[in-house]
């Protein structure tokens, strides 16, 4: 858990996917498609992958299909796939970005 | 003469007695009085053929009287079928004239009583009213008097009965005999109760099957789209239990999004005030969430249905994103509608475009390579095919078991995109009506559903086009038939 909480706060966009998970690949399309370039740590690849994904499932709740991907913007845990459309659409994403430096107009 | 015929079928019955009953094949009751159905068989040509046991010379002249009248109704009479008569007209006249000839009652035989009691009910029910068989004595007396007095041309006859009857009977009437007739009014009445009762349920039962087919009708009719004529019944026959549940339900819901089209149409054009609109206005948004609720469900239960695009008209098909309508395009065609906007919501418009263009592009992107990995674990199946053949056939099934394994895990992922692609469209439809005004939000859902409505009706205008190809030149004309097309298709051409 202090892994996520660390990793998450090093960087304004911080992604946890997995190589193989393609969702994960259209979050990071997403971002990349407004211009942002986030940190993204692929738990399949990292030795303490495992424990990573249990910490990621506690903090989601029950409800989430998968622990991947999960976003944090700002250090702060923004949710999966479903929560940055949400943003997204209802125009909040931009500003929250922006707030974080991860963008600039 | 319905009332002629059927006294005279009345007389038939009761003169006939037990082995005639079943000479002809009609049911038979243990009990010492007969229990004759209601369809009439094999009457007896001969007059003389009464039932004896008490001593009927009554029934003889009665019979003759009628005879005399009716021997060209025969032929009517044996032709009658034992089905289960359920309507029959005349038993429902009992009820009247019995309460109305209850003067002159006769103690005799009982077995007439039967026939009545069986007259009036079918055979479902007049197994129950068997036990009341005994005590049902006087009342086709009453019944043979109060008819045949209905009956004109035997009016004089039917005094002459009357006369008869008392003459005849010769014992006053007492207690015991009123008694009996009391009991047998409340039997045939209770009978005719559970008859209208179980006809009653026979009506009800048959407006549900209708209701039931429509259903199923509908639901084929979805089936019926699937690319043309010929494809429905296999189709409907291959579907999964989820999409025919789903099938049917969108069924349902574009009915009620018809009704709520016309009632926002009906408020735009009267102008109504904006209070009474946003009502409307948002009890579609909930019937639009309701939508993507069935199509969650659906999505879990057979996500290939509903990419596939098997629950869509051909032309909406064609149209079709990951299982429905790309948000973007749907932007594109209501931002006519919405003219004059405030440069406000024309940001707002423009920036809600902007970002569904991007969440489609990144889902898009991602099913990609969803369907490339998919393809590539498929494909691998059939690379190790020939370098595994050496080890043995066992290792093989086991390598080729383990990709199919992979492969059903990555269409696992297939329905996330789908779940994923429906939260877009709910939040876009969701974010266009924050930004818009109650008019113009009206008018975009309007917009949008006479939009569907068109394409479905293109749909049904393709399928039944006439091929000139397939067809000789005398059959069906074209402008026929389309113009049946469009008669059938009104509701949906409203805007055309």
């Amino acid at each position: 858990m202090e892994t996520i909480e660390k990793l998450a706060a090093e960087n304004a966009v911080v992604i946890f996917s997995m190589s193989s998970c393609c969702m994960c690949h259209a979050v990071k399309r997403l971002f990349a498609g407004m211009g942002v370039s986030p940190a993204i740590h692929e738990l399949d690849e990292d030795p303490r992958g495992k424990d990573m994904e249990l910490a990621l499932t506690s903090l989601l709740g029950p409800s989430t299909a998968s622990p991947v991907p999960t976003v944090f913007i700002g250090g702060k845990l923004i949710g999966s796939m479903d929560t940055v459309m949400a943003l997204h659409i209802n125009g909040s994403l931009v500003p929250l970005l922006m707030e974080a430096g991860a963008l600039w107009l | 003469m319905n009332g002629q015929a059927e006294v005279e079928a009345c007389c038939e019955e009761m003169r006939t007695d037990n082995h005639r009953v079943g000479e002809t094949g009609l049911s038979n009751s243990a009990t010492s009085s007969q229990t004759l159905p209601y369809g009439i068989h094999g009457i007896s040509p001969s007059p003389t053929n009464f039932f004896d046991h008490e001593g009927s010379s009554y029934f003889g002249e009665l019979e003759e009287a009628l005879m005399q009248g009716v021997v060209d109704r025969k032929v009517f009479l044996t032709t009658r079928p034992p089905t289960l008569e359920i309507f029959p007209s005349w038993p429902m006249r009992f009820q009247q004239t019995s309460k109305n000839s209850q003067s002159a009652e006769s103690t005799d035989s009982g077995s007439a009583l039967n026939t009545i009691s069986q007259l009036e009910s079918d055979s479902p029910v007049s197994r129950k009213t068997s036990p009341d068989q005994s005590t049902e004595q006087p009342v086709p007396h009453m019944m043979i008097m109060s008819r045949t007095g209905e009956a004109e041309n035997h009016q004089p006859k039917s005094q002459e009965k009357r006369r008869l009857i008392s003459e005849r009977d010769g014992r006053p009437l007492d207690a015991k005999t009123l008694r009996r007739l009391a009991q047998n009014r409340e039997a045939a009445k209770k009978s005719r109760l559970r008859k209208k009762a179980y006809v009653q349920q026979l009506e009800n039962s048959r407006v549900k099957l209708a209701q039931i087919e429509l259903d199923l009708h509908r639901a084929r009719s979805q089936g019926l789209f699937l690319g043309g004529v010929g494809a429905s019944a296999s189709a409907s026959a291959t579907m999964s239990s989820g999409a025919a549940v789903f099938d049917i339900e969108y069924a349902r819901w574009l009915d009620e999004n018809l009704k709520h089209m016309m009632e926002l149409r009906n408020a735009l054009q009267t102008h109504l005030c904006d209070n009474d609109l946003r009502i409307i206005v948002d009890e579609c948004l909930v019937h639009y969430d309701e939508f993507f609720r069935l199509k969650g469900i659906a999505t879990k239960a057979d996500v290939f249905h509903l990419i596939t695009g098997m629950w869509v008209t051909p032309a909406e098909r064609c149209f079709l994103w990951l299982g429905g309508f790309k948000p973007s395009e749907l932007l594109k065609i209501i931002t006519s509608q919405l003219d004059p906007m405030t440069e406000q919501q024309l940001i707002g418009i423009c920036s809600l475009q902007q970002s569904s263009e991007q969440a489609e592009e990144a889902l898009t992107q991602g099913h990609d390579q969803l369907q490339q990995s998919l393809a590539e674990t498929v494909a691998n199946g059939c690379l190790c095919e020939t370098t595994i053949n050496n080890v043995g056939n066992n290792v093989y099934m086991a390598h080729i078991n383990n990709q199919m394994a992979i492969a059903l895990e990555k269409l696992d992922n297939l329905q996330s995109f789908v779940l994923q692609a429906d939260n877009l469209r709910q939040q876009t439809l969701h974010q266009m009506r924050r930004i818009l005004t109650i008019r113009q939000a009206g008018r975009c859902l309007l917009a949008i559903g006479e939009y569907y409505g068109r394409l479905r009706a293109l749909s049904s205008l393709w399928a039944t086009r006439p091929r000139e190809n397939l067809f000789t030149e005398e059959s069906a004309c074209p402008a026929t038939t389309d113009l049946q097309i469009f008669h059938h298709q009104v509701p949906h051409f409203s805007a055309f």
